[in-house]
């Protein structure tokens, strides 16, 4: 046995105006989950307290709740000392419990043809990894979207994909699912993240559905505008200015001696709307002893087609893109883009390896920039964080090149799954919860390493947005001076 | 701590609602039921949880059995039950179970479940322990959830009345003794009557009464205990099925299911000195003999001294590929993941956990119960079964019985008597006094959990089941204390769970023999199961006794 102590939201809507925190310390088992810490709370101290559990293992979903800000089951979640343990972000009816009937009731129910036969073993094969939910909705609670539209969650659009691919049911998903927000999920994959059952809504059901409403001719006419652009100048972004491929050499040799060689895949957005900050990032690669190769002719990843379901031309820019890198020996393919990233490590089935410029910084080590004299605080891009999985590396590379380093809660900027072009709205009301949490830090600056990210924010904050690359670029510029100056 | 506040009011029926038929419970046997019944009139169902997350058929892993192949006979499942359950099942109702099981299969594709299928597009089978035949349908190691959310979205096609997170306190007659409904507890303790021509039980199990147990929380035996209250009789409460492989730890996790499937797929047991045992207590069957077998063996020889140190043995299945466990026993590598042990590398340890009662309401095959108006479906009814359930009998058992109590309970006349006021006065005081009370309900439930497990488990003997019983009824006359009106249905579920207890007690003493599940350490009559003179014990209010039998020659 030991004892923990955890703070608890507590709210009783016959009592209160809001919910507010207790604390309590509480003996447990070794190995107690959170379920077994609120047990101790209500047979010990409080039997009044309100929340629901059932099965004790992981299977019904009734349990769920917010553990530091992060949705659990906490009948599988280990009970940790300090923690707090608050509703998910659902009305709340009482104490921990929330009011799941509105959304459960969207919760689209098969409606089987009289006439249908079993599903073939490739069906249900397709038709599983979507019928694990167990309705915990978790992820209902963590989706931005839902903070601001009529989204109606990600399981929700799971669960039509589940009918659309069943060929029992009679009912129309597309429309159902449009109705119900398709377009509205910005591929940010926190419901991914915080899902008991580990399920990849935004890969199985959204960018899928999209692709069946795109079939049908449902996609957004802003994301067919880019699906054009992409079929006529193998590009998503228009040129409007010499772009970076226009710019460089196809190898760009280091200051010094030779630490390394990769390949660079630039992507649209740093090749024709933000090419500085790619030129920013030749210079960093030059200081620090990597040689970089630039493939003229590669083209876009194919990204802003694939999460907006307009997947027709994909294996072509996918073709094109891998003969570029291997016909030049390239084994190993440097992105500085999060979304071209995540799809060319996700998406594609490469025959050289891919990594993030963060991840090869870190692989290389780099020489210490002087530290610019700015707070600053660091924007997670969500096909960087979950896309890849990459957490540390710019965090520790950002630490390197500025005097103070600042947290800020992790959530979508706004920009992603096509969002941004097809939804303005929303993409802007993500934004402005963005800049709050900007404020909220009270950086100087906000840094990312996503094009998209660092664009869509910069629209919507007045606090300035740079690329962790020009950061450090910025560094070597003060420590080059400093040296000038002493000399 | 909060200090409880006596209401100044007296208790009083907050809503009143009328249906043609009444469904108690939310599981795969209570949805069923609804979804049957309502093809002939109103249908209420209320639910203690959120619809589909009670209960045990969203819990249940393994499968469902169905003869569905050439191959297979409903003869051979019929023999395979009755051998499985020593010769105590009520063979109509194992007819029903055998003969019925694939049309309610069939019912379950039709409506969209998502069964695993063969290459020639069968729903495929895997072996159960104690059948000849691979006949366990599933769907990966959530074959039960799958069942529920296809009946939840059934049921959502009919217009049923689903009141959820309502809670059934006990069940009300008329002046003529039939059943005419039921008394609840809504989530803030408000209090609603429900009145019905037909009422079906389908309130599941209750092997929350014992310390180990693999039930959810809701598994407190609230249908056996309300059942016997109003008068029914229920019988084979001693049975109670002890599955072979529950988790060992962490603790508060012990009991926890660890599938059958398991062992279907190619586990293996062994004791801490990496011994095979089962070819000592049933060569033949191995790890697939039946459950009571296994779970006997396992706890042989943890008291014999060959258990782990956490008292379990190992269940291993290392020698299957990583890719069989992944797609074959998903939850169950999730489960144990969670726990850091990955089971692709490394063996579970597992020990017997309560799991089932096999006893219940006595009820025909049209699942009438003793009482009029009063009918019972899923683990709340007895006979099925006998001494010992296979393995996927009871997801097929709340199917074919649940369709069998809709559609007789939907068939069922008009009501014509007047309620019993008096009974209905008698409940508000009991909660009135709930308030007067003075024992924590957790105390008295850690208590009864402990002494059943202690003296009612595995093996039995009659001092120690005397013991219990006199603990029990202590532990029942308790005056419990709700410190608030949403503390009401605590108290009434632990009032259940004493009820429950003492009635598996009651008749563990009637029986004086090992039959099944159920095993008198101090039995003075050996008896073989096919020609023991025995047959159910029986338990009611106005008697309680063991029938004999005709003895086959």
């Amino acid at each position: 046995m030991k004892t923990i102590t955890l703070r608890v939201s507590r709210f009783d809507p016959a009592m209160d105006t809001e919910p507010h925190i207790e604390e309590y310390a509480v003996r447990v088992n070794e190995g107690a989950r959170v379920l077994h810490a609120l047990h101790a709370i209500r047979d010990g101290h409080d039997p009044a307290l309100a929340y629901r559990y059932c099965c004790g293992s992981g299977q019904c979903g009734s349990c769920a709740v917010r553990v530091d800000g992060e949705p659990v089951l906490a009948c599988m979640e280990e009970a940790r000392d300090g923690m707090t343990v608050e509703p998910l972000e659902l009305p709340v009816l009482k104490d921990l419990m929330v009011d799941l009937e509105p959304v459960i009731a969207k919760i689209a129910r098969i409606c089987p043809a009289p006439d249908a036969a079993l599903p073939e073993q490739e069906e249900i094969e397709a038709i599983k990894p979507l019928r694990d939910c167990i309705e915990c909705f978790c992820c209902v609670s963590a989706c931005p979207a839902l903070q601001v539209t009529e989204f109606a969650g990600p399981t929700v659009i799971r669960q039509e994909m589940r009918l659309a691919l069943d060929p029992r049911d009679s009912g129309d998903r597309i429309t159902d699912a449009i109705e119900k927000g398709l377009f509205y999920c910005t591929t940010c994959k926190r419901c991914t993240e915080v899902c008991p059952k580990n399920i990849d809504i935004p890969g199985k059901a959204i960018e899928r559905l999209r692709e069946l409403a795109n079939r049908r001719g449902l996609t957004l006419p802003r994301h067919q505008e880019v699906a054009r652009l992409i079929e006529e100048t193998g590009r998503s972004v228009e040129r409007t200015q010499p772009t970076f491929l226009e710019q460089v050499p196809e190898v760009i040799e280091p200051d010094g001696p030779v630490r390394g060689e990769v390949g660079f895949f630039v992507g649209c957005m740093f090749n024709g709307r933000v090419p500085q900050t790619a030129l920013d990032a030749m210079e960093v690669m030059k200081r620090n002893g990597i040689r970089v190769i630039v493939p003229h002719d590669q083209v876009c990843c194919g990204s802003p087609l694939i999460r907006t379901g307009q997947t027709a031309g994909v294996p072509d820019l996918k073709q094109k893109n891998i003969e570029a890198f291997t016909r030049r020996g390239i084994t190993t393919v440097m992105t500085i883009c999060a979304g071209c990233g995540a799809t060319l490590k996700n998406d594609y089935d490469t025959p050289f390896a891919v990594k993030d410029v963060t991840e090869i910084l870190t692989e290389y080590g780099i020489e210490p920039p002087a530290k610019l004299d700015v707070r600053a605080t660091y924007h997670d891009p969500c096909h960087l964080l979950r896309g890849q999985g990459i957490r540390d590396q710019p965090r520790a590379l950002l630490c390197e090149g500025v005097r103070e380093f600042v947290e800020m809660p992790s959530q979508c900027c706004g920009a992603g799954g096509g969002v941004r072009s097809g939804v303005p709205e929303e993409a802007k009301a993500l934004g402005a919860k963005r800049d709050e949490a900007v404020k909220a830090t009270g950086a100087d600056v906000v840094v990312t390493v996503c094009p998209f990210c660092e664009f869509h924010i910069a629209d919507c904050t007045d606090v300035p947005v740079k690329n962790l690359v020009t950061v450090l670029l910025e560094g070597y510029r003060k420590k080059d001076a400093e040296r000038e100056g002493s000399a | 701590m909060v200090l409880y506040n006596a209401p100044t009011n007296k208790m009083h029926v907050d809503e009143i609602v009328d249906a043609h038929v009444l469904v108690v419970g939310s599981g795969g046997a209570g949805v069923r039921a609804a979804i049957e019944a309502s093809r002939y009139g109103g249908v209420v169902m209320v639910s203690k949880t959120i619809a589909g997350k009670g209960g045990c058929t969203t819990m249940a892993e393994g499968g469902y059995n169905a003869v569905l192949r050439d191959r297979d006979s409903v003869d051979v499942h019929r023999e395979d039950t009755l051998k499985g359950g020593a010769y105590l099942n009520d063979p109509a109702l194992v007819d029903a179970l055998v003969t019925e099981a694939p049309e309610r299969m069939a019912d379950l594709v039709r409506w969209g479940a998502v069964f695993d299928v063969t290459d020639e597009c069968q729903v495929a089978q895997r072996p159960f322990g104690g059948q000849r035949f691979p006949r366990t349908c599933y769907a990966g190691d959530r074959t039960g959830h799958e069942m529920i959310m296809t009946l939840l979205d059934r049921l959502d096609a009919t217009d049923t009345h689903l009141y959820q997170e309502v809670s059934v306190i006990d069940l009300v007659k008329d002046e003529n003794g039939a059943v005419a409904g039921a008394i609840a507890l809504d989530r803030d303790g408000e209090i609603v009557l429900f009145r019905a021509d037909a009422t079906v039980l389908a309130t599941g199990g209750g092997t929350q009464v014992y310390d180990i147990s693999t039930n959810s929380a809701a598994g407190t035996g609230d249908g056996f205990a309300m059942g016997y209250r109003a008068g029914a009789e229920l019988i084979d409460m001693e049975m109670v099925q002890f599955h072979p492989t529950g988790a060992v730890y962490p603790y508060d996790a012990r009991g926890r299911l660890v599938t059958e499937a398991v062992r279907g797929e190619g586990g293996i047991l062994v004791n801490a000195r990496r011994e095979r045992f089962m070819k000592r207590y049933d060569p033949d069957r191995m790890e697939l003999s039946t459950r009571d077998v296994v779970a006997r063996a396992i706890a042989t020889e943890v008291l014999e001294g060959r258990g782990t140190s956490r008292g379990g043995v190992y269940l291993d299945v290392t020698h299957l590929s990583a890719e069989t466990i992944e797609s074959r026993l998903p939850v169950m590598l999730e489960q144990f993941l969670a726990f850091g042990v990955d089971i692709r590398r490394e063996p579970m340890e597992v020990a017997p956990t309560a799991h089932h009662i096999m006893g219940g309401l006595r009820i025909t095959p049209e699942c009438r119960t003793t009482l009029p108006g009063l009918f019972a479906c899923g683990e709340v009814a007895g006979g099925v079964h006998g001494a010992n359930r296979l393995g996927g009998n009871a997801l097929a058992e709340t199917q074919v019985f649940g369709k069998r109590a809709g559609e007789f309970a939907g068939k069922a006349p008009a009501r014509s008597g007047r309620l019993d006021e008096g009974t209905i006065d008698e409940r508000l005081r009991m909660l009135e006094g709930f308030f007067e009370g003075a024992a924590n309900p957790a105390d008295v439930r850690k208590d009864l959990k402990l002494t059943m497990w202690g003296q009612a488990g595995i093996f039995r003997n009659a001092p120690d089941l005397r013991t219990a019983l006199g603990h029990v009824r202590r532990l029942a006359d308790q005056r419990l204390c709700a410190a608030s009106t949403a503390n009401l249905l605590e108290c009434c579920t632990v009032r259940n769970m004493c009820t429950t207890a003492s009635l598996i007690v009651r008749c563990a003493l009637l029986r004086p023999e090992n039959r099944g599940a159920h095993v008198r350490l101090d039995a003075e009559v050996a008896t073989e199961p096919a020609t023991s003179p025995f047959g159910h014990t029986h338990v009611s209010l106005a008697r309680e006794g063991i029938e004999r039998r005709e003895v086959p020659a």
